[in-house]
């Protein structure tokens, strides 16, 4: 082929040698400013996304018995970041020579995170809620992650309805989630079934009755189960029961509670047909297998250029191991889900606890694990990126 | 605290994307010693896959440009077969080329991969191209010939030799892609079907080069496109298994933040943000020239040179993208396939400026894996993904409390359009969603304004003139090389593949250039 045309001509080879000197001339002219340092869109993204952030307990006080709620103000600036009503944030502190972490559910709103205050309930339940329930005083200061986790409204996923049950302390993602919605930044209508065994073990509820009497998309529903209260229906959170106040066919579920409370639900829900798609459930923490003698094994844990040998127990996860030695190991959900624990496998067998695989398929393949699902069967060796 | 690392590197790789862990590779093939460091817990940079419910998402590729088959491999299979990474991965062809609409002249093409299948498809929607179309192709093949030849000699070309050989390629190389079209007499929409790729390198086609697109389209015509089964992770995984194989370090969640630099304003080493340093002369920077010489280097060593030059350049788009869970088959919901480009207008430079403003875009490059690659979701679902670009940085003006609502309304236009378009109802079956923008591309990955696309390869700045001045470009800043998307073979993951490659080789000649005491 010829190719050649009018404005193709003699021209064509000097046109051709000159990108070189013209780019170069180009390159030599910028401006001579200095290169930013911030952009905007960065700036936003290191607002909404931390990673780790320093916080100081500022107030406590108990809600029921066993439910205490912390309130926290971060001191490495002056704010925390807009979430989504919902998720939850890892707390780590050290406890003896352990540093360890858990995840709670946001109590307070995502316009109080902006004014730096953010709320967490922790009901006496373990180890470190335990701590936090009756050792952590006003004044503590502690490690908590960016707000994270997928248990949130969805606009263009979910129904503009939604019915939230919550069974005991799982009130504490609806409270924020109600919240959202009175301050004017959710857009759904929301109806609230919250289940106690008794009306004394309902934390927030004069906070609810609160933010009824100020916003008309929501309503709650106490359900109790051990007692008969005024203005409280009396059993379980059932199908039959939920149909007396609302549509349930289209409708978005979110469920927050014990295991006994989702076996329940779901089978209750069963004789509505849902699709998998109109029910969110909040995840749960990963706990130690029950075992009678669990083996005890070495882990040797490479963190960048340190290598550790430390314990392990057959039915403790590797993430317990490591905390229990006091290395600062990177976690968030403990569930399996979000890989934020996500490591090198390199040697030693292992199980991952049931049903929490939530590994993607190239980590199969490739020898990676969530040390927060995973339990050793052997002495193990494994690389793990420090948390911070 | 300011601790040093136990040991010091021939070389530290800044950034585990797939420019810095190809380089890394290329380092530790040739018996140095290479650390790589990773600001995220995950290698890949874009090249990633994250998991909602029963779904696992691509995070970023559409498809695996020049790679071919096994038999016929292309510039990147052969790459990873040096790299020895080809035979670690599951590949998986991809069945059509595109699917173009467009709003303003109602197109609806779907075009073929193989260069007759697509003269003669081209031929059907616009039968007076025939001429022009096979002509653009036997243009495409002398560039594409051109490039092998210069690649073959790392550069150093015989002008004579190429004046001679590839008289073409030189008589089109300064011009645009319109402009050579033009040259060719091509009809209209014959030229508006073919510009559909402009897109994937975000330059309009009155002002990127004719060579640059010219070669892109060659390659993904007649060397098949593929795709990992496992996502972009299994790439990024497989690379990571590669490196330690041979015996380099890899430190995630390790964020490099200084460059240092000695009293001469040589490179000795690196500082993570938590104080610690690794000693190392020789740096390969997987980010972008406006961090390094901005923030990264140390002060007393960034010349007047390296700020002019940095800031004589143009970002290029800001990336976008929704990715949806559906809860019916691709089949049940008309989805029909793999690849589409819808666009508001056929005229590429009226879409450019349209991209500028978040509210006039509604370009959309949206994938539907399982129309390549059936069983990537659980049967009865399918997965999507739609990505767009912001030529400005309008997205910047996002406020914090308005951030998550924003999102969604750009997410919702990308369905609106795309069930106008197709006439595919998606709305309702959407089980999981998730959604990309700029802010979370500058948190994963840290580019500014969450660019996507690394310098636009427009006019002066277009890729010919960069590759031929590779060599003097480097020579600004002793000790330093860039790979991916920032560096000179531009944005994409084949071209991040390849700057990989080329600044780990060139860094080992520097290394033994070094040794032999030059």
């Amino acid at each position: 082929m010829k190719f050649k045309r009018q404005i193709f001509g003699f021209m064509d080879m000097l046109r051709f040698k000159k990108m070189v000197p013209t780019r170069r001339k180009m390159l030599a002219e910028g401006p001579n400013t200095p290169l930013p340092k911030e952009y905007r869109t960065n700036v936003l993204a290191k607002k909404l996304h931390p990673g780790y952030m320093q916080v100081e307990l500022t107030a406590a006080r108990f809600l029921t018995d066993t439910i205490r709620e912390l309130t926290f103000k971060r001191i490495d600036t002056s704010e925390f970041p807009f979430f989504r009503a919902g998720q939850y944030v890892s707390l780590q502190m050290k406890i003896g020579d352990s540093l360890v972490s858990r995840p709670y559910s946001i109590v307070s709103t995502p316009r109080q995170a902006l004014a730096n205050e953010l709320v967490l309930a922790v009901e006496n339940a373990g180890f470190v809620s335990g701590y936090l329930n009756k050792t952590a005083k006003v004044g503590d200061r502690f490690v908590m992650t960016e707000p994270s986790g997928e248990f949130h409204y969805e606009t263009l996923r979910d129904s503009h309805h939604i019915v939230c049950i919550a069974g005991g302390s799982g009130i504490t993602p609806f409270m924020s989630m109600a919240g959202s919605l009175a301050d004017g930044d959710e857009s759904y209508s929301m109806t609230l079934f919250y289940g106690a065994r008794t009306a004394a073990q309902l934390a927030y509820k004069a906070e609810l009755d609160a933010l009824v009497a100020r916003c008309k998309e929501l309503e709650v529903v106490y359900v109790l189960s051990d007692e008969e209260q005024p203005g409280c229906e009396k059993g379980f959170v059932s199908v039959e029961l939920m149909k007396k106040y609302t549509d349930l066919t289209n409708s978005t579920f979110f469920l927050c509670g014990p295991q006994a409370m989702y076996d329940f639900i779901e089978k209750e829900l069963t004789s509505l047909n849902l699709p998998q798609k109109a029910v969110h459930h909040d995840a749960a923490c990963c706990s130690d297998l029950s075992m009678e003698h669990p083996g005890n094994f070495k882990l040797t844990v490479h963190m960048r250029d340190e290598v550790y040998v430390i314990p392990a127990k057959a039915n403790e996860t590797l993430l317990t191991a490591m905390e229990r030695a006091g290395l600062n190991a990177p976690n968030k959900c403990r569930a399996g889900v979000c890989g934020f624990c996500h490591s090198k496998w390199l040697s030693g067998s292992y199980r991952v606890a049931e049903d929490r695989d939530g590994r993607r398929e190239a980590d199969r393949k490739f020898g990676f694990i969530h040390p927060c699902v995973t339990y050793p069967l052997e002495d193990m060796e494994i690389d793990v990126p420090p948390a911070y | 605290m300011a601790t040093k690392a136990k040991k010091a590197y021939d070389v530290v790789v800044i950034g585990a994307g797939n420019g810095g862990l190809v380089a890394a590779i290329r380092i530790l093939q040739a018996g140095y010693s290479c650390l790589l460091l990773e600001k995220h817990n995950l290698p890949g940079g874009f090249a990633t896959s994250f998991k909602r419910g029963r779904f696992e998402f691509e995070a970023s590729l559409h498809e695996l440009n020049d790679f071919g088959s096994p038999q016929e491999p292309g510039d990147v299979r052969t790459l990873f077969r040096d790299l020895g990474v080809e035979n670690k991965i599951d590949w998986v062809r991809i069945p059509e080329a595109y699917h173009l609409i467009t709003t303003d002249k109602k197109y609806d093409c779907v075009m073929p991969f193989g260069q007759q299948a697509f003269i003669d498809k081209m031929v059907e929607y616009c039968p007076e191209s025939r001429k022009s179309i096979t002509e653009f192709f036997e243009l495409c093949n002398e560039v594409r010939d051109a490039q092998t030849y210069s690649n073959s000699v790392n550069g150093n070309t015989d002008s004579a030799y190429m004046k001679k050989t590839f008289p073409n390629f030189v008589k089109s190389g300064s011009y645009s892609v319109n402009e050579v079209l033009d040259a060719l007499n091509m009809p209209q929409k014959a030229r508006d079907i073919l510009n559909a790729y402009w897109c994937y390198l975000g330059v309009d086609c009155d002002r990127m080069s004719f060579l640059h697109y010219g070669s892109m389209v060659i390659r993904y015509i007649t060397r098949d496109a593929w795709m990992p089964k496992m996502r972009s992770h299994e790439i990024s995984l497989a690379l990571d298994t590669r490196i330690r194989e041979l015996g380099g370090d890899i430190w995630y969640q390790s964020e490099a933040e200084k460059i240092l630099a000695d009293d001469n304003g040589k490179i000795c080493g690196v500082q993570l943000i938590d104080g610690k340093i690794i000693e190392t002369r020789h740096i390969i920077a997987n980010c972008s020239p406006h961090l390094v010489f901005g923030k990264m280097l140390e002060s007393k060593a960034v010349t007047e040179q390296m700020v002019r030059a940095t800031n004589s350049r143009k970002f290029s788009g800001r990336g976008f993208t929704l990715f949806l869970g559906l809860n019916r088959s691709a089949e049940e919901l008309g989805i029909t396939s793999h690849n589409y480009f819808i666009y508001d207008t056929a005229d590429t430079a009226k879409q450019y400026d349209l991209m500028k403003k978040v509210s006039t875009n509604h370009v959309q490059a949206t994938v539907c894996l399982n129309n390549a690659y059936p069983e990537c979701s659980p049967e009865g679902t399918c997965m999507m993904y739609f990505t767009t670009m912001f030529m400005s940085d309008d997205w910047g003006n996002v406020r914090e409390e308005d951030y998550f609502k924003a999102k969604d309304r750009v997410a919702e236009d990308m369905i609106r359009v795309f069930e106008r378009e197709t006439g595919c109802k998606i709305r309702d079956a959407i089980e999981e969603i998730c959604v990309a923008s700029p802010t979370t591309y500058a948190r994963y990955c840290g580019h500014p304004q969450g660019v996507i696309y690394g310098y636009e390869t427009a006019d002066w700045d277009s890729l010919m003139p960069r590759m031929m001045m590779m060599k003097e470009d480097a020579l600004t800043h002793p000790g330093l090389r860039f790979a991916g998307g920032y560096a000179m073979r531009s944005s994409g993951y084949s071209s991040a593949y390849i700057s990989g490659d080329l600044s780990g080789r060139q860094t080992v000649g520097d290394l033994k250039k070094e040794a032999r005491g030059e």
